[in-house]
């Protein structure tokens, strides 16, 4: 007699489904990170409104003033990088997916590219941090949000060299749709900064 | 104890004014046709609606979340009965 014909028949109770969050740990580190940010961002505007309300001529006759087809040109160089990245969230394709990734990447390399051509051209026209107040907050506000853009963009690289394998569907399930919402903050920001700034 | 609280709202109450001109930087610092009080008041009221509206959201983004996802188990809700039920039979060791 051997010990496998002591061996009871168990009738084996299922396993009970697994638990899957409402809100992945991810999307709500995302949502706090995101809430941080704005009120950053909050904290820079309502700076920026203080002394932009309170100045006589804004901005100051000695200073140069913003380029704004430019910037209105970069703008919709931001806004359309948003179009391949809800593409890439949205396509099954891995090949497609990584395409879009790296065209968003591409575009927002373009809008930091093109934000520090037309600063150094400020400078070279005299306005810088120390200049006037004018020079002073728009340095700390649009460079605020170009260290953000800069840092989801190299995001959005990283993503996208990921992207080239299956990673995200393997090792990094939430790693693009987190890129990607952390670039839909920065565009919406901008969204809020450019008429702020350059148009009021 | 209503003498102690009445003291101790007239405490809180009375030096209000004096505590509102404190700060440096609002009320008494400019005149009333300053801009930079216009300036301030509007900072101010932007200060005040952001976090409020980020909360907002926040909360709203997470309250969605969790009602779109309707198919997660939810826990049972049993009626309970007041009427109270009588009471089972002792499992004690029966008499002979």
């Amino acid at each position: 007699m051997d010990a496998g014909s002591l061996a009871m028949p168990r009738r084996l109770s299922p396993l009970p489904p697994e638990r899957v969050p409402a809100i992945s740990n991810t999307r709500l580190a995302m949502v706090v990170l995101i809430a941080g940010e704005s009120m950053l961002f909050a904290g820079l505007i309502g700076m920026y409104l203080v002394f932009r309300l309170s100045a006589a001529t804004w901005p100051p006759a000695d200073q140069p003033r913003l380029p704004l087809i430019v910037t209105a040109l970069n703008t919709a160089v931001l806004f359309a990088s948003l179009v391949p990245l809800t593409r890439a969230l949205r396509t099954d394709s891995t090949t497609t997916r990584a395409r879009q990734v790296r065209l968003t990447a591409l575009l927002g390399g373009t809008f930091v590219l093109v934000q520090g051509i037309e600063w150094t051209r400020l400078v070279q026209h005299g306005l810088t941090l120390g200049s006037s107040i004018y020079g002073a907050t728009f340095y700390m506000l649009i460079g605020c949000h170009a260290l953000h853009v800069l840092t989801g963009a190299l995001w959005v690289a990283v993503t996208a060299v990921l992207a080239r394998g299956d990673a995200f569907e393997e090792r990094h399930p939430g790693a693009l749709e987190m890129c990607g919402i952390y670039w839909y903050f920065v565009c919406g920001l901008w969204g809020v900064l450019f008429p702020l700034v350059y148009l009021y | 104890m209503r003498a102690a609280i009445m003291a101790g709202g007239a405490l809180l109450c009375g030096p209000a004014a004096a505590f509102a001109q404190s700060c440096a930087m609002c009320g008494s610092s400019f005149s009333p046709n300053d801009p930079a009080t216009r300036a301030f008041t509007w900072s101010i009221i932007f200060l005040l609606a952001v976090p409020y509206t980020i909360f907002g959201l926040a909360a709203g983004f997470v309250f969605w979340s969790f009602r779109r996802a309707s198919d997660r188990p939810r826990a049972t809700i049993i009626p309970m009965s007041w009427r109270r039920r009588p009471a089972a039979p002792a499992s004690g060791p029966e008499e002979a």
